[in-house]
């Protein structure tokens, strides 16, 4: 039988943080180069990436229902939801900004947690799929997560600089849970080890 | 002591012999097309100066006003931490915190630690910290997000040049200024060479003693 070309069937754990090769064979518990823990895979990755996953879904959903900010003009007060904010935009002519929000907090969090869950159950059932074009998912997945913070800045500048009194902007429930969930997939998406898409590949 | 002469992918573990690109050129995993190297010409003194300039260039961007606003006659500026503050007042203070950490707090550590990392190796100088400080930069990569409250910056204005009229300050273009740094500075960072110097530093040191 062909063995495998991954490092660790050949004897060799890669360490996280300075990717220096240790032999398995040595039985060391951290790296010599570093020091840190070794592990041949990200520990428990798939448990703590599905708990995560969850916790940033059920957040998901007070995230989107709830106000993300209020605006009170002279006593009346006005609530925004997230889709709120959006349509506000496009109803103002302002279409490129429009689609920059709608892109940062509403399709990359919902395409990341439906990727992050495609991740977790291709692993769990050990599909048998393109490996490559997973992990590059799983690098677009990365990448694009810490953007959706794009919302809660903005919020933060907003709330700052309306406060007049009589007009003002304030932050609604929907902000911590949305500040919440981004931060719970970046997490998730952390912990998930992409290696262990081409662990089981039969092809290889 | 380490003499296994082989490199292992980070993203699917295909066991490697190590590629040494020339500068300027890009060494992917031929398996996932994992980006493993791309050397920088002069890595360390590049560092070094970028994270000096980054670390000056960070104060102004914290302290002058960035964008100020007048309604009915009345003026706001903002600075970064006034919307931290801002936030803490109405109670959102989870909010307030990652806003302080992600745009504050971890963009000063990581110029910090990438100043004290360049320096030591620009100087050739052992420090028994310089490993953890690598360890730490690596983990708050991805923490520091100045791009991204940019462009909370560009959509909150866009908002709010609609209500009011907007005045912007020399706190936004030190601010610009620093993420044009930053970005260089995390695009040309060499981790390869900057941990193998690491790794030279402190084995003359272990003999010294
Ligand atoms: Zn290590
Ligand atoms: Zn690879």
């Amino acid at each position: 039988m062909k063995t495998k070309p991954n490092a660790l069937a050949q004897g060799f754990i890669r360490c996280h943080d300075c990717g220096c090769l240790v032999k398995t064979a040595d039985h060391t518990q951290s790296c010599p180069r570093c020091d840190s823990h070794l592990h041949a895979r990200r520990p428990h990755s798939l448990q703590r990436t599905t708990a995560l996953l969850f916790s940033s879904f059920f957040l998901y959903i007070p995230a989107n229902i709830f106000p993300i900010m209020n605006v009170n003009q002279f006593g009346a007060g006005e609530s925004h939801t997230i889709a709120g904010g959006i349509i506000e935009l496009f109803n103002s002519g302002m279409i490129p900004i429009g689609l920059l929000v709608l892109v940062a907090s509403i399709l990359v969090p919902s395409l990341k947690l439906i990727g992050i869950g495609l991740l977790l159950l291709c692993v769990h059932f050990r599909w048998q799929i393109n490996a490559r074009k997973w992990t590059v998912m799983y690098r677009v997945i990365t990448f694009v997560g810490r953007w959706s913070m794009l919302d809660i800045f903005m919020i933060s500048i907003l709330v700052d600089l309306v406060n007049f009194g009589a007009v003002q902007i304030i932050a609604g429930p929907a902000a911590t849970a949305f500040a919440a969930v981004v931060i719970l997939t970046m997490f998730a998406a952390e912990n998930f080890d992409p290696r262990l898409l081409w662990d089981y590949q039969q092809y290889l | 002591m380490n003499s296994i002469n082989y490199d292992a992918c980070p993203e699917c573990d295909l066991l490697l012999r190590p590629a040494l690109p020339e500068i300027g050129e890009k060494a992917h995993c031929p398996r996932c097309g994992f980006l493993l190297s791309k050397p920088r010409k002069q890595s360390v003194e590049r560092t070094f100066a970028l994270s000096i300039a980054g670390f000056i260039l960070f104060f102004p961007a914290n302290l002058l006003p960035m964008v100020g606003i007048t309604i009915m006659g009345n003026v706001n500026t903002g600075i970064l931490l006034s919307g931290v503050i801002a936030l803490f007042n109405d109670g959102m203070v989870a909010v307030a915190i990652v806003v302080f950490l992600a745009s504050i707090f971890f963009p000063l550590v990581y110029l910090t630690l990438s100043m004290l990392i360049s320096g030591h190796l620009y100087f050739n100088q052992p420090n028994r910290y310089l490993i953890g400080w690598m360890r730490w930069m690596h983990h708050l990569d991805e923490w520091v997000m100045l791009e991204v409250y940019m462009l909370g910056i560009i959509v909150a204005c866009v908002k709010l040049m609609a209500l009011a009229p907007l005045k912007f300050g020399g706190g936004l273009f030190a601010f610009i200024a620093l993420i044009i740094i930053t970005t260089m500075l995390t695009g040309g960072l060499d981790t390869r060479l900057f941990w193998q110097r690491i790794e030279k530093l402190s084995k003359k040191n272990s003999y010294e003693n």
